[in-house]
């Protein structure tokens, strides 16, 4: 069984204005396995942050199933862990706080919690920062909080949502090789949306690329470049360039967005 | 944003103000205050004013003394310290729970803020004739009124302030499975703290003057009645001197309460621009 699966995903919406009925999603249908890493790439404004939306419970589609171990999804849970963009972390509480967050919520005892906080805040490093408040960290490390935070509880399918769109170029390399060091020691399931080509090349097993709204898949592509991935070696690998022209001829013209690359 | 993945510069705020920098701020605070007086004594020296129209320095300080001497002050000021601490906690636990519920539902905020902000220009004050016929003369009607001062300004800004919290970050919640009430102390209560603290601040200050206009009118005790009482017995020195004391009771209230409140919720995390 597939960990997700999405099936014949729907999403309308109605023009306030207009009245008029508007298809943002046409027609989606994609799987993603235990431990398989997959982005959902596409254009500006194709809808894919709306199905990660609708994957994570936020919003509500018109048609179609999304289904995480076989079972329909119905609102935001803790089978599924979210990274925004913004991070959206708790301000008033602390990194240690944050991260512990889902275990309180999930009723597991303190001590066990400061445990696999510990252990989590190591694996994304920040250890030695748990009495900091977020506005005290970087950008690069409130985001690996954000990361931490869902990490820790372990849930059945990560999402996250172009978590690194608003992060300097820099740190941005850093926190992809990083990120991917972590899926690769930790086998966790990810659903990653981003409009950066290279990015989803290097991160993922395999990649789902969108159409123009209202979106539909455009193709799947199986990403066979060998783990460990290095960051410096993965794209000198010829294979790394086939993969990155094809999707950009796919998504029409090379230029599907100003910050693809 | 930072270049470089490290800490950001703010790290050394954290800690409270180390003694030195907060001497010379009290000083600094003091400075108006000295040369206020410095003024005042000298006014009515060189102009020859009686004490019937405004005393001189000394003698409202022979007043103030006066009044703690024969136990008056202490009288008063426990009355309306009293009064003022009952409504305001009163207030606190009526409106910002019905805050919360109405920045929660756009429905009830939208149905209820332009009801709100008009009773925001009415509060208090304009409530002392209604509340001594309710009431009577006493407490209960000083301390209605100190209450429905602070009601309206305290709603609205917890309606406020939680309808600044980013979507994401309740979303980020419910994603780690909090439900139902839980949502509220986890997220929208420190949320839109900075907001309530906003609100806490005008709303004392309308209930700070509010308490002092019902004394005058409905009680027999407190600041207010003290100023009441020394206006008919024409004092000026235990006028100016209540004056001072009501001046100097919302000084320490601001400093005692608010700025410290401030200093370990919303300025510790960062959120204070929010407001």
């Amino acid at each position: 069984m597939n960990t997700l699966e999405i099936n014949g995903l729907r999403k309308e919406y109605v023009d306030h204005y207009t009245g008029e009925t508007i298809p943002a999603i046409g027609e989606v249908t994609f799987s993603i396995g235990e431990g398989e890493f997959v982005s959902v790439l596409g254009p500006s404004g194709c809808g894919k942050t709306t199905v990660l939306n609708i994957v994570a419970g936020f919003i509500d589609h018109t048609a179609g199933d999304v289904l995480v171990h076989g079972r329909s999804v119905h609102g935001p849970g803790p089978d599924r862990g979210v990274v925004f963009q913004s991070h959206a972390l708790f301000p008033w509480k602390t990194v240690l706080g944050n991260v512990t967050f889902g275990l309180r919520m999930k009723g597991v005892p303190r001590a066990q919690r400061d445990v696999a906080a510990a252990d989590i805040l190591e694996l994304v490093g920040l250890s030695g920062f748990e009495r900091k408040y977020p506005h005290e960290l970087s950008g690069g490390m409130q985001q690996r909080l954000g990361l931490a935070r869902v990490l820790v509880n372990e849930p059945e399918v990560m999402l996250m949502d172009e978590p690194f769109a608003s992060i300097d170029a820099q740190t941005r390399r850093k926190l992809q090789q990083d990120l991917t060091e972590i899926f690769e020691k930790r086998r966790p399931t990810v659903f990653f949306v981003t409009h950066d080509i290279d990015e989803a090349v290097f991160l993922s097993d395999r990649v789902v690329v969108l159409s123009h709204r209202p979106s539909t898949v455009a193709e799947i592509i199986d990403i066979e470049l060998p783990r460990p991935r290095i960051w410096r070696e993965t794209v000198e690998d010829p294979r790394f360039r086939e993969y990155t022209h094809h999707i950009e001829e796919r998504l029409g013209g090379g230029e599907p967005d100003a910050q693809a690359g | 944003m930072t270049t470089i993945d490290s800490p950001a510069r703010s790290v050394g705020r954290v800690r409270p103000r180390p003694g030195p920098r907060r001497g010379t701020e009290a000083v600094w605070f003091a400075v108006p205050f000295v040369l206020l007086v410095a003024i005042w004594w000298l006014v009515v020296e060189v102009t020859g004013t009686t004490a019937r129209t405004f005393p001189q320095v000394t003698d409202a300080i022979a007043a103030l003394a006066e009044m703690a001497a024969s136990g008056d002050l202490a009288r008063h000021l426990g009355a309306s310290v009293q009064r003022m601490l009952i409504g305001a906690v009163l207030a606190v636990v009526t409106a910002i729970p019905f805050g919360i519920a109405l920045g929660s539902s756009p429905r009830l905020s939208a149905f209820f803020s332009p009801l709100l902000r008009f009773s925001v220009a009415l509060a208090g004050i304009a409530w002392i004739p209604i509340a001594t016929l309710w009431l009577g003369y006493g407490d209960r009607a000083v301390i209605f009124i100190v209450w429905n001062a602070m009601f309206f300004a305290l709603t609205y800004n917890t309606v406020l302030g939680v309808q600044q919290i980013p979507v994401q970050t309740v979303r980020a919640a419910r994603s780690m499975g909090t439900r139902g009430p839980r949502i509220v102390w986890e997220v929208l209560l420190p949320g839109a703290l900075p907001s309530i603290v906003t609100g806490l601040r005008i709303g004392l200050g309308y209930g700070w003057r509010g308490l002092v206009a019902a004394e005058i009118i409905a009680t027999n005790a407190g600041l207010g009645y003290a100023l009441f009482l020394a206006q008919s017995q024409f004092d000026t020195g235990v006028i100016i001197a209540s004056m001072v004391i009501i001046g100097v009771l919302w000084l320490l209230m601001d400093r005692l309460m608010l700025a410290p409140l401030e200093r370990r919720t919303v300025e510790r995390w960062g959120m204070k621009a929010v407001s």
